[in-house]
Order: C-alpha cells, then structure tokens, then sequence
C-alpha cells in the first residue's frame, strides 16, 4: 500500500506491505538509517522517533498507521550549520561511547526537553526509561540532557 | 520551526560565546533554520582536540558527533543492490546426533534462493585456541543456539518461514547442565574422550598444606557466580559478498577483524589474499563479538547466489547463541593467622565451558592468576578446570575471569575480617600488594598503589564514619 | 511479519462489521506495543488488520452526568497529562505513569491494557477500586458491565466475537474517592507486576469508620482481582492499624499468587501483605487531609 507521510518536514512515500513497521519504512525505503533495531519488541528504544510530537517506539508502529503524520527522525535535528543543542551537549559530554543507543536517546531527550527545559534528574530518568544504554552507565547521558536544556531555554526557540 | 528576531539572536550569541569561552574559534550555535540537512556537515573542531600537548586536555570523541548526528554506519545500516538475508536455524536440542537434514521444502520455498549445512563448509571448525566449534554442526550438536542449517531468501520473512520447513531429525543425547556434574567420570562426555575438561590451569607456590596446617584460622567457602549476556545494544551483524573474482568481501560487526579472516580463511579454505574483511564502528562489543558467528555461512550462500548476503541476529539469538560470561564455582580455602595475615590459600576454580571452547583458554589464565587477590599470600595453590557444558557458549567478556574471583576472594576477606573481629579495611591494608610485590606467578609488581587507593577512596567515601 | 491487511474503519460499527466478516482471521489494532510483537513472534494466521485507535467513538475523556468517561482508545500518555484525570483520579494518572516506558505510553492504549487481560494490567486496580464500568460494543448493538465481569481468564476477556471495548465510566460518586496505587516490578521503569494493588475507601463523619473500603490486587490471581472478603471485613470497621493489620492478612489469603522466575509465590504474599497496608493506609490519610 502507497504510504505517504511527512518526515522531517519533507513530504514522502514509499509503496511498502501493510506488515511493514514504520522503522522499516524509515531504513529501508526512505534511506533513514539513524532509528535503528536494536530488539524489535519496543523494550530497548533504539528505534524512538517522535511522531506529531510524541515519542513512539517505531517497530511498534505500523508505517500504514504513521500515515498522514509528522515525523521527525534524528535526521531532521542539525541543520547544514548547526547541530542541535541535544547533539552538541551529547558530543561534548561524551554521552555517546558505541553511539547505537543514541539517536532513540536523543529522540527521547528531545520529547522531554521540547515540553520541558529544566527536568529535574529524576524527570530525565522517567523520560529516558525506555532507551537502554549497555556502554556509558547513563551518568553523563543525563548530564548532557541537564546541559542541552540549559542551551534550550537559553536559545528559547524550538525547531 | 520558529524564526527569531535579531535581538533575541544577538542576546543569544553573547551568552553562548562566554559559555564557550574554552573554544573562541566555534561559531555560535543557533538552532533554528529552515534548511533541511545536507550532508555531510562541515562544523569548527572542538578546541581542546586542536591545542598540543593534547595530554591533560579534555578530548572529544571524534566519533560522538557521527553518532549524535544519527550518520554513523553500523553493519545492518549498509545495504547494496541485490542483497539478500539469510537466517540460521537453531538447535532443538541441548545434545543429540544429527541423524538428517531435509532441506527440500525449505529449498522449495518461493523467494529461497540458496540453503547451507554443515557438511557444505570445506573445514567446518574453529576458534581461537582449540578449533573445536563448527560453524554449521554436521553431526552433533551441543547446545540450542548451535547452527544446524541456513537459508537466504529475498527478504528476511521468507528465510524465517523456511526455517520452519527444514526436517531435522535428531537422537536426543543426555545433557549434562551442571559442570561439577559434568567432572563425573559417569558424565557425557560431550567432545568424545573421556573428560569433559578441556582447558586447566595450576599455580602453585610454597606449601599450602604446611601452611593451612600452622594457620590459626582456616576459612573455607564455595563461592558461584551466574552467566552474563553481554546484550550489545547492536546485535551481532554481518554482510558477505562474493565476486567473480573469487574473492569475498565481509562487513562485520567483528570487534578482531585480524583473527577474523583468519576463521574465514581456514573455514572457507581461502587463502587469506582473497578475503576482504571490514569492520566498522561496533555498536557494542563487550568481548562478545571477538570471534566470527555467521561470516563463513554468508560467504558461502553468497557464492551460491552470486548475490550479497546479510544477517542480523535477533534479540533472541543474542541470549543463547552468541558467547555469554563463564559462571565460576569457586571453593576458597584460606588460613590466616590471629592478627589477620593470610598465610595460606588454596583455590580451586571450576569455570562452566559452555559447549565450546571459545575464550576459554584466555579466561581460565587470567582467573587463575587473579583468584589470590591483589595479596601478598607465601603459599598458593590454584587448580581451575574449564568444562564443557550443553550450555551457551561461554567466551569472551570484560574482565576475562578476574570479576568471578574478585567477587569469591573479596567475599572472603570480609568473611574473615568479621569472624576475626578486624576492620575489613585493616585486613585488605594488612595483605595488600605493595611495591616490588611478586604476584601469583611470580612477576615483580611495579607501579603498585593498592594500599594509597583503598586508604584516599576510604577517607572520600566515609568508611569511618559508616562503620557501625 | 507475515503479510496482513490494513484497513482504519472511519466509524465503530464499521468496525465491528469487518471484524464479523472475516472471523478468526481479523483482530483489532489499538495502540500494537502488545499485538505488533505478538505478530512478530506469531504463526501468522491474522490476515487482517482493523485499527480502531482513532476511532471518534473510542476517543475522549469527558465529564459526563452519569461520571467521567473514558474512551477505549486513551493512551496512558493522554491519561497522564489530562487536567480532568489529575484532579479527579489521580491513581488512575499513577498507574498509568507505571505503564513501560514514555514510548510505549505514547501508544499504549487503557483498552488495550483491559483487552489484552494479563494479571498484571497495571491500569485494572486502580479502576476496579473506583467501581468503574466498561461498555463494549457489537453486532448486537452496546452492553455494560461492572470491570471485574470484564476479565474472565488470563488473556480472556468476557467480549464475544466481534465486540470491542468503547469505553470505561468511573462513576461520578467515585470521583474524588481517596484512593491509592501501587505497583512491585523489578525495576522502576519497563517492568512488568510482580504484584499491583489500589485501594480506596470513605471515612464517614467521625473520621474514624471505613465506609465502602475496596481493594483491588494484581499479579496474584488469574485476573486482576477484587478483594471482597477483605472489603467485608473492613465495611464499618475502625480505622486502626489493628484492623488493616488484619486486612493485610486476609488480603494475602485471598490472592493466590505463583511461583515464577521473577518471585516466589512466598515473596510475592509479603509484598501483597505490605502493599495492602499501605494502600489502605495512604487513602485514609488523604481521607483526613479533605
């Protein structure tokens, strides 16, 4: 069935099987490959993307369902000058080791801290409950989003 | 995305600029732009990678900005024209012979193009020290994540669907789960012979028995430590393509891409000349990708397609096919004197082998050279056995045996101080290593600062103060 | 997965129509965190796919005169950040903060949570303890039912074939009732029960009898469980600590809880024991403080 939606603010489609999840829309016909599948079952994150502003585990969502929706990938967050103040806080912390855990995380940390600048520690620990992270003990991962959500209210605008 | 006006934007320029004074060259960071991205990204060098002497500067990782960029290339993120997936069927059980392998309904399925047994792989063994693993088993297997037979097909649904058509028809062997079971002599002998143990390892300093004898204590205490996955968040991953030139070109999520080919050399009967194999950024390895898994098998169901092959193991097939830590039973016995000297130790170390042997062999030195403790002990006697199991591959993770017996000689230490009435502190300063030390197997120890660390982290972290 | 068709039926009637038409075959799509992994791992006998998550008749939290209805197809995110659930059935906002993970409740849905009818739903306590109704719909037309008459079975429902669940009612004279939640799980985030209770109750005028106590556990029974015998005992008693004492006990005798890899049956009985009390005791204080 044709899909067409809107990902990162560009207008796309794709002619893909119902049975196809929005994560495999993403990576193998819209060339994607940042939302990655990590268990397929929706525990690890590695898939987040946000849809209509709303966190989503992509292997969850049916592409058939995603539809009609706006998507934004971790594709659509630095621009041709600039990373995003979630990436540049990620980079400098050092909150990427491996880096596989990291555009669901930052998609995670981008869906708290579009609704909400200054989280407290344990606000960035319920927002980030469903990315797992095996390499960096999550420490420096939650000190990056404390830093991203300073340069974000500093900046105060919202891509 | 929302516009800004100048002032707001020159405000904000200020404030990051003094945020960022540690790097006078970066440009501002604005965020909004209505340009979608276009790669690749040209951004201003962190300062601190630019200045010499780089030591004491704060670095960045070079590879932090690909990956918070979303662009860093992980195996199952490549894909070429034509590719293809394959997927392996796993054991049904434990141990058995494999009587037959039926692969004609499998073979029959539309969308298969290629199928693949034991039998097909020119030298079907290896590993790093005994090449007792199959890469496919032809005519036992030994544990359930064993590979028995693999399919490619057009997309990963049908290779999954015609697992469910090969006819395997296997005689159940006894398992033996336990390895202290597995020491019997009555035990199944799962490799043939007439022990289960594969790898073992002595140490053996002064005179235990003397010393246990004279000691005023004797402690004795089995200690066991559990199985680990490693649960990379990337599962293992890998793409095999062969040319018309004979040659085979394969991405993987291989962490030893040198010991790699070599596996694939010596399975595929290749020379080394002819085999390509590229590793990129692994998303996770933990000692758990150190060794080939599928490689040699998409090399050959790429040979047979003339196509590129892929396969990424699930979730599932991470648990119990891909090596997970050896679990350790430990008996320590340990003489001490009144004043807390250890004066005598006397180890014995059985590590759970898994089916195969993997990184055993590394596993089992580095467990019995630190299973003493980073102690001064005269009289040592280690004996450590690795065995063979009908359990998940037990090899390679963080650590490599010395977190096992950390856990058993530190559990004792405190077992002792307390039965002793001393300060576990005191007991740790007391046996410590110090400089000029010989360890286990006599090495002269330099550098050695157990006593200054365990004496700066006690006085940060109030262990006076903790002490009930 | 294996092949399905999709199809997003634009009323609820259509909805059931298609899923009567094709029989065994069909199967309604809520919000997939609990179905879509069920066809990953399934033999694929599903052929169509009926996805009723944006149904209008399903959608919605709404004060109505009869009480505050809540569609089927809320998910456990919408749940957490609407006013109307915070002010009026604050655990129900509590349970659903349980639920997996920020991704998840993002499209889990509470209908999904009933329908699905494991013991361990994380959002059927705190509704049982407000005497929440469901209203499923079908060929036949709608039907109403207290939640308990909802679960039959682990992973059976009392809907017959073709019927879905529209929408869940708290009762308007349960609105504001004291009333607390609480779930064991392994971890503090993406666990499942090991065990889950809500508990509410009234004090009457004096501030010292408990009137119309409730408690609900999960995880310990086959479904999500009401306590009746230890409603009984309470109705009318003092609210002291000897008589919730006695409660917890009677609680733990009621439920029947197993033995898995995640606890013993042993272990699961203490925290029942412990969460009972504190339940009963967390709703009497907020009973007090009114």
């Amino acid at each position: 069935m044709l899909v067409q939606l809107k990902v990162n603010g560009e207008l796309r489609s794709a002619d893909v099987p119902a049975e196809t999840t929005l994560l495999k829309l993403l990576r193998e016909h819209l060339g994607l490959t940042g939302a990655k599948l990590g268990c397929d079952v929706g525990d690890c994150g590695t898939c987040t993307v946000i849809v209509d502003g709303e966190s989503v585990n992509s292997c969850l969502m049916l592409a058939a369902r995603a539809a009609g929706h706006d998507i934004t990938t971790i594709e659509g967050l630095a621009n041709a000058n600039q990373l995003h103040p979630i990436q540049h806080a990620f980079e400098e912390l050092g909150a990427l080791q491996c880096g596989f855990c990291g555009p669901g995380m930052i998609m995670s940390a981008k869906h708290l801290l579009d609704k909400n600048t200054e989280p407290t520690v344990a606000e960035i620990r319920d927002a980030l409950a469903g990315n797992l992270c095996r390499c960096t003990g999550y420490t420096k991962i939650i000190e990056a989003v404390v830093v991203a959500g300073r340069a974000m209210s500093s900046t105060d605008a919202r891509p | 995305m929302a516009t800004r006006t100048k002032d707001v934007q020159t405000d904000t320029e200020e404030l990051v600029t003094a945020t960022e004074s540690r790097a006078p060259a970066k440009q501002p960071l604005i965020v909004p732009a209505d340009q979608p991205v276009a790669f690749p990204l040209q951004l201003p060098e962190f300062s601190a990678r630019l200045k010499t002497p780089a030591v004491g500067q704060r670095a960045t990782r070079p590879d932090g900005r690909l990956h918070g960029l979303g662009q860093t290339q992980y195996i199952d993120d490549i894909t070429f024209p034509h590719l293809i997936h394959a997927k392996v069927l796993r054991s049904a059980h434990p141990h058995a012979r494999i009587i037959s392998i039926d692969m004609s309904a499998a073979e029959a399925l539309p969308g298969v193009l290629a199928t693949l047994t034991g039998k097909e792989i020119p030298v079907n063994s290896f590993g790093p020290t005994l090449q007792d693993q199959p890469v496919l088993a032809a005519e036992v297997v030994r544990h359930r994540g064993d590979g028995v037979a693999a399919v490619a097909a057009l997309t990963e649904q049908i290779a999954t669907d015609a697992l469910e058509l090969i006819k395997v028809e296997y005689e159940p062997l006894q398992p033996v789960f336990d390895p202290l079971e597995a020491l019997e002599d009555d035990s199944p002998k799962i490799h043939g012979g007439d022990t289960n143990v594969y790898t073992s390892k002595v140490i053996k300093k002064g005179d235990v028995e003397k010393a246990l004898a004279e000691a005023d204590h004797v402690f004795h205490r089995q200690f066991q430590t559990q199985a680990v996955e490693h649960v990379p968040i990337e599962p293992h991953a890998s793409i095999a393509s062969w040319d018309a030139n004979g040659r085979v070109s394969v991405w993987s999520s291989l962490g030893r891409i040198t010991l790699g080919r070599e596996d694939l050399a010596r399975t595929l009967d290749l020379p080394q000349s002819k085999i390509r194999l590229i590793g990129t950024i692994v998303g996770g390895n933990f000692g758990g990708k150190n060794e080939i898994t599928n490689e040699p098998i998409l090399a050959m169901l790429s040979r047979k397609t003339g196509r590129p092959v892929k396969s990424v193991f699930t979730r599932g097939d991470e648990f119990i096919s891909s090596t997970i830590r050896h679990p350790f039973t430990m008996d320590y016995t340990t003489g001490v004197m009144n004043d807390g000297l250890i004066i005598a130790r006397k180890i014995r170390l059985v590590l759970d082998g898994g089916a195969y042997c993997s990184w055993t062999a590394t596993t089992i030195g580095k467990g019995s050279i630190l299973a003493a403790g980073p102690y001064n002990i005269e009289n040592l006697l280690v004996e450590a056995y690795a065995v063979y199991t009908n359990k998940t591959t037990t090899g390679a993770m963080r650590g490599f045996g010395a977190p096992q017996v950390c856990f058993a000689y530190e559990s004792q230490m405190d077992d002792i101080a307390h039965k002793l009435g001393m300060d576990p502190l005191e007991i740790r300063l007391k046996n410590a290593f110090t400089e000029g030390s010989a360890s286990p197997t006599s090495q002269t120890l330099q550098s050695v600062a157990v006593k200054e660390s365990l004496v700066q982290a006690s006085e940060r972290f109030g262990w006076k103060e903790w002490q009930r | 997965m294996h092949p399905f068709e999709y199809i997003v039926p634009s009323s609820a009637p259509e909805a059931v129509a298609l899923l009567a038409e094709h029989g065994e075959s069909a199967c309604p799509l809520a919000g997939g965190t609990d179905l879509i992994v069920d066809l990953k791992h399934g033999p694929g006998n599903i052929n169509l796919l009926v996805d009723v998550s944006a149904l209008p008749e399903f959608r919605g939290i709404d004060e109505t005169p009869d009480g505050l209805r809540i569609g089927s197809m809320v998910t456990f995110g919408e749940i957490m950040a609407s006013p109307v659930c915070r002010k009026m059935t604050p655990e129900i906002v509590a349970a659903a903060h349980t639920v997996g993970a920020v991704q998840t409740r993002n499209l889990g849905t509470v209908g999904g949570n009933l329908v699905t009818c494991v013991p361990s739903a994380d959002i059927a306590p705190s509704l049982m303890v407000l005497d929440a109704r469901v209203t499923v719909i079908g060929s036949d037309g709608s039907r109403e039912m207290p939640i308990e008459e909802f679960f039959v079975a682990p992973r059976k429902t009392s809907l017959q074939p073709h019927e879905l669940l529209e929408s869940i009612l708290i009762p308007k004279n349960a609105l504001g009732k004291p009333s607390k939640f609480l779930k064991f799980g392994l971890r503090n985030g993406q666990a499942l029960a090991l065990v889950n209770a809500a508990g509410s109750l009234w004090l009457d005028k004096d501030g010292k009898t408990l009137v119309e106590p409730r408690l609900a556990l999960g995880a310990v029974a086959p479904t999500p469980l009401r306590a009746t015998k230890t409603e009984a005992f309470l109705t009318g008693k003092p609210a002291t600590d000897k008589v919730l004492a006695e409660a917890a006990e009677i609680a733990v005798s009621e439920a029947k809880p197993i033995d898995d890899f995640r606890a013993s049956a042993n272990y699961r009985r203490q925290i029942i024991r412990t969460f009972t009390l504190r339940v009963l005791k967390r709703s009497i204080e907020i009973a007090r403080e009114v």
